[in-house]
Order: structure tokens, then sequence, then C-alpha cells
């Protein structure tokens, strides 16, 4: 089963719209605006798995003044204040919330991993036995962000 | 009251708490706990009126908290802030006993409308 059908990237930008509304742009004058461009270089990600009747992954990936300014947006405070602790904290959390939104729309019986947070860009991650379906690519104050979700591939299949 | 908050993410548990005061909650005495058993040892030891807990915790899920301590007779309210919000699980958590179940991302507005029937 194809998840591109149940998720789409319609979807992750809703998804995404609510959290900077919620939480890095409540008063919505700087939205993460859509680039579409999947080459974007990223220097910081996140990953949630998802487990049961879908296999995969959700990664969130984004340069590291964008996860410096997301640090300092979820703790109300400035981003030269923001530590490492805290900006892994919120990569975490920025998947985590992605991740169990999309886990919510998936068909029953899906299991959702803790966050792991890699200090290092995303080609630093490998999915091995996964491929990416989707995706949303963008810039948030000239800052690029991007979240991407990866299927298992059957045993087999993947080559 | 006294509110236990607990979330593994030190930086949501900051977010609970300011969101609880731009919802107007302010003056309670907030714990913390940073896992699901902290979060069971300290519901029972420190005796909050009232839980938020985050669903997926190290160490005890938030759900398998909620029915340790109403295993152990302790009926002290009990809710969820958590990203994942499926059928199942909304009914996991109300069979438990759970009061309320909140799915981030929240908003201040979403807090009132749920906590003020608690907090007053």
């Amino acid at each position: 089963m194809s998840v591109e059908t149940v998720v789409t990237q319609d979807d992750l930008a809703e998804m995404v719209e609510q959290v900077w509304a919620s939480y890095l742009d409540p008063e919505g004058v700087s939205p993460l605006l859509p680039t579409g461009d999947d080459k974007q270089p990223t220097e910081v990600h996140s990953t949630v798995s998802i487990t049961g009747t879908w296999h995969g992954h959700l990664v969130y990936a984004s340069s590291m003044l964008a996860a410096r300014r997301a640090a300092a947006a979820f703790l109300a405070m400035d981003a030269d204040e923001v530590g490492a602790e805290d900006i892994s904290d919120v990569l975490g959390e920025l998947a985590n919330i992605v991740g169990g939104n999309v886990k919510a729309m998936l068909p029953a019986g899906c299991f959702l991993s803790l966050p792991t947070v890699v200090l290092a860009p995303e080609t630093a991650s490998y999915y091995p036995a996964a491929e990416r379906i989707s995706g949303l690519w963008g810039q948030w104050e000239g800052e690029s962000i991007s979240i991407s979700m990866w299927q298992s591939v059957k045993q087999g299949e993947a080559a | 009251m006294k509110i236990l908050i607990a979330d593994d993410s030190r930086v949501m548990r900051q977010i609970v708490t300011r969101t609880l005061r731009q919802a107007g909650f302010d003056g309670h005495d907030l714990v913390e706990a940073a896992d699901g058993q902290e979060a069971h040892d300290k519901a029972q030891a420190e005796k909050p009126d009232l839980v938020i807990s985050d669903w997926n915790m190290p160490e005890m899920t938030g759900i398998e908290v909620l029915r340790k301590l109403r295993a152990a007779g302790n009926d002290v309210k009990f809710g969820f802030v958590t990203s994942e919000c499926t059928e199942e699980m909304k009914s996991a958590a109300e069979s438990a006993g759970s009061a309320f179940f909140i799915v981030k991302p929240f908003t201040a507005e979403q807090f009132d409308e749920v906590f003020s029937p608690i907090l007053g």
C-alpha cells in the first residue's frame, strides 16, 4: 500500500501550518514558504519511525539557524540564548508532532517511535530499506526546512 | 491546585506551562516529570489534583501510567496532551479513565476550553 494516497503533500502542508500557527509563527507573519526544492541543503534533522499497518519514517530537517530560531520560538527566548540541548529537544518535538499527526491519518494499528535527533545534515542518515515517497520543502525566514516521508520497501523489492 | 506535567520533552513541558498561563490559569503549583516512571511516582507521592501527560514517553507510556495509577486506586484527574490522536488511542484513554485528550499542536483557546471546567 502506498501512503501517498493517504498522506499527501497537501496534508503535510496543513500539519506544518498548524505547527507554525501554534508555535513558530503565531502572529502569521513568517510562514514556511514552499519551494519544492528537494535538493536544498540541511544541517540538522530528526526522525520518528512508524510501524504497524504502515512502516516508514518521517524526517524533519532544517538549517542550523532555522533550528535555533525554532527553539527560540518554542521557548520564547532569543535565538542567541538557545543551547544545543534546546535545539535537539525542539527538533525531536517537531518530528514527533508531525509524525503523530501523520500516524492519525494512517490505517489503525500504527505505533510511533520516540524521536531520534542528529545534529548533522539529513544526508548523514540512511534509510536502506526505505524510499522517499513524499515531502514538503521550503524556506522559513530564508532558511531551509523540509519534512519528508519514507516508506519501507519489502525485502526483495528494494533492489 | 497542584498540577503534574509529564512529558519527556523539556521544551514541551515549558510550552504546556506557558499555554496554561496564556489561557489564564496562573498561580497553580506545577510539578514536572520527564518520563512515564517519574510521572507515576510523582502522581503517587506529590498527590497532584491534575495530571497533564504526554502519551509516548520512555520507561512507561502515558496510558500505562494512567492504568497503573487506577489499578492502585489513585483516581487523580488525568488526561493527555499528545501529538498522536487515533480513535483507538482516544478509546483506550477513555476506557482507562482519562478526562481529556488534547492534540499537539494546541492553542491557549483549546486549553481554556478543556481546563476551565477543571481549574475554574
